[in-house]
């Protein structure tokens, strides 16, 4: 078939209407426009979203949880082996939060080639002391540059050097609520009390701002070696391991594995975080859902095109018959018609989709609770314009199938009698 | 001479509203060279069998043969070869594209072929346009032309690919007195010049008194 030819003959009739055809290539473009830009922002919110505790938290999180031997002596006399034995009120003995053999673990988990960083964190309860009450508060015993690298810590510090607390010995920064609690400013000395009892002064360097208020009102962050000072441990006490993985989905697997190679207890994020992954699955099932709805209305618009176009075309398509075009060949100019205008509307939806987004980026969006965002976040993932250009032709070319099918089937006897 | 196109016993009929005969048991041949006129009343069956003829209209009974070869049997898109390869046809009404240029028009059938390079169709074209007298039309668009002046570039369309044999449907039928001679000279015209070549069925009053009539 000569489909040089057959796509020339498309062509002129796309010019020939060529108003009618912008009509329906800017139905496709509006549609893919706001498809992408719906998603590119839906997306950037659900990265936000996600980012305030995804990124924050640990792939895999090592502990020692505080709970009942499972071995308890009835279990192991032989006079009571083959019955089930109920035991009530056991409480948890010699247990401690602090993980054991912590430094053998570390360094075993960072050889682990599935492992992008490993870092190890203390956490201690404390009472601060305002005047004459205590508040509750947990003081983070961290390592700055690693918990940076790994859980984007000092884009949380709004005031301070994240970094001072390793340089200055007993330093602290706070969380926003707990600063606010304490009326406690940059380089005030603020006063602590261990669980022992024992108190310590400890200077504010930073303050942080996570963007969960709650967190704020009890997170603190410290040194690590300033934390096991304040619990009076040696370098080798960490209450947790943070993993973070190459490859986020293999978290659980990799969780269950650790748990059982090191004998601690485990948590991956899928677990812990599950809520987060619905609300973002949701946000992006319902974008989709409007751009396809979209794409959808503006396929009945090129349907209805097309359809008119072969009304009014019936002389050149019977005459095309006539003189040697099979049904097949006609139904191909139909089709490319429909992918022409798919293809064109399409580009430059993805082009004015690409703008859109880029607008959605420069409007101003401070919140109080985001402190590193300064615009609305827009996400430009190449997937969604690959999406958003397959849809347009999926679409054009079904709403083309129909009127071109009618067109291939037009008699040409019929139009040549009816003159 | 071989004969190029031969009917037997065609029959036709229409169901709509009520079933009524309009061909009855057509049977004849037409050889290379021949001009053949096809006369009646109006309403008679004149244009039905040549569209029959031309493998257009597929609903008949009966068997059509055209360079000796059975057309009942093949498909839409063989047909649609066998009319593109060996059959010229010149409507009542012109049927130009009113996209293309008046060259383009006429390279169309012969582009569709595919047997020449498009430079060789495009030359071919201009010579049909030239031996028709409207070679200066060649860049003008259809729907700028007069009445006779379509009617011409349709007439070389129907040539373009050296057809076997060239229909005419009352090809003169919307032309005023003036255009209707110039028309049917060419015809006439033709028939002398390509005397092995085509043949041309006619359906008009107008050619009443040609060589060889066949009255349905």
């Amino acid at each position: 078939m000569n489909y040089g030819l057959i796509y020339r003959i498309a062509l002129s009739l796309l010019l020939a209407r060529w108003k009618q055809t912008l009509v329906a290539a800017i139905g496709v473009t509006f549609s893919i426009t706001m498809f992408i830009a719906l998603l590119g922002f839906m997306n950037g919110l659900n990265d936000l979203l996600d980012g305030l505790i995804v990124n924050r938290t640990p792939h895999i999180r090592l502990f020692n949880e505080i709970k009942v031997n499972q071995n308890q002596p009835i279990n192991s006399t032989e006079q009571f082996a083959s019955s089930y034995n109920f035991i009530r009120s056991v409480r948890p003995v010699g247990n401690r939060q602090g993980i054991y053999n912590s430094y053998a673990i570390l360094k075993a988990v960072q050889k682990d080639d599935r492992v992008s960083g490993v870092a190890p964190k203390a956490n201690v309860q404390v009472f601060f002391s305002a005047g004459a009450t205590d508040i509750t508060g947990v003081i983070n015993g961290i390592e700055v540059a690693v918990e940076s690298r790994l859980f984007h810590f000092n884009d949380y510090v709004t005031h301070g050097n994240p970094l001072d607390i390793e340089a200055l010995s007993n330093s602290i920064i706070l969380g926003k609520g707990m600063a606010d609690k304490l009326m406690a400013q940059m380089n005030d000395v603020i006063e602590v009390v261990n669980p022992q009892g024992e108190q310590f002064s400890l200077k504010v360097v930073g303050i942080f701002q996570s963007g969960i208020q709650e967190f704020d009102k009890t997170q603190c962050y410290a040194s690590l070696k300033t934390v096991q000072k304040i619990l009076s441990k040696g370098t080798s006490y960490f209450t947790d391991i943070q993993i973070k993985l190459k490859n986020i989905d293999t978290a659980p697997m990799v969780a269950k594995e650790y748990a059982q190679i090191f004998q601690v207890d485990s948590e991956d994020i899928q677990t812990a975080n599950s809520q987060f992954e619905t609300g973002s699955f949701v946000r992006s099932l319902i974008s989709y859902a409007v751009g396809i709805t979209l794409l959808i209305v503006a396929g009945f618009g090129i349907y209805n095109i097309l359809n008119m176009m072969i009304y009014e075309k019936m002389d050149s398509i019977a005459i095309l018959k006539a003189i040697g075009f099979s049904g097949a060949d006609v139904n191909l100019i139909f089709i490319l018609i429909a992918l022409s205008i798919g293809i064109a509307g399409g580009l430059v939806g993805l082009l004015f989709g690409f703008l859109l987004s880029a607008g959605i980026d420069q409007i101003p969006f401070r919140t109080a609770s985001l402190p590193t965002v300064k615009t609305y976040p827009v996400n430009y993932n190449v997937a969604f314009y690959l999406i958003g250009i397959s849809f347009s032709l999926i679409t054009t070319y079904l709403a083309g199938l129909f009127p071109a099918r009618k067109a291939s089937k037009v008699d040409p006897v019929i139009i040549i009698r009816g003159k | 001479m071989g004969i190029v196109l031969e009917a037997k016993a065609i029959n036709k009929y229409f169901h709509d509203p009520i079933t009524a005969q309009v061909l009855k048991d057509i049977t004849f041949s037409i050889s290379k060279g021949e001009f053949v006129s096809v006369v009646g009343k109006s309403g008679c069956g004149k244009s039905t069998l040549l569209y029959i003829l031309s493998t257009m209209d597929t609903d008949f009974d009966g068997n059509l043969f055209i360079d000796r070869e059975l057309t009942n049997k093949k498909s839409e898109k063989e047909l649609a070869h066998l009319r593109n390869e060996k059959i010229g046809f010149v409507f009542q009404f012109h049927y130009l594209l009113n996209e293309f240029t008046v060259l383009k028009n006429v390279m169309l059938p012969g582009l569709k072929l595919n047997k020449y390079k498009e430079d060789e169709v495009a030359h071919r074209a201009m010579d049909r346009l030239q031996m028709l007298g409207i070679q200066h039309l060649a860049t003008k668009k259809a729907n700028q032309l007069s009445g006779g002046e379509k009617q011409r570039v349709a007439i070389a369309r129907a040539l373009i690919n050296d057809p076997l044999i060239i229909m005419g449907d009352e090809p003169t039928g919307n032309l005023d007195k003036k255009n209707s001679q110039i028309v049917f000279d060419i015809f006439m015209q033709m028939a002398e010049e390509y005397k092995q070549k085509p043949l041309i069925g006619m359906s008009s009053e107008y050619l009443l008194r040609k060589i060889r009539t066949l009255r349905t």
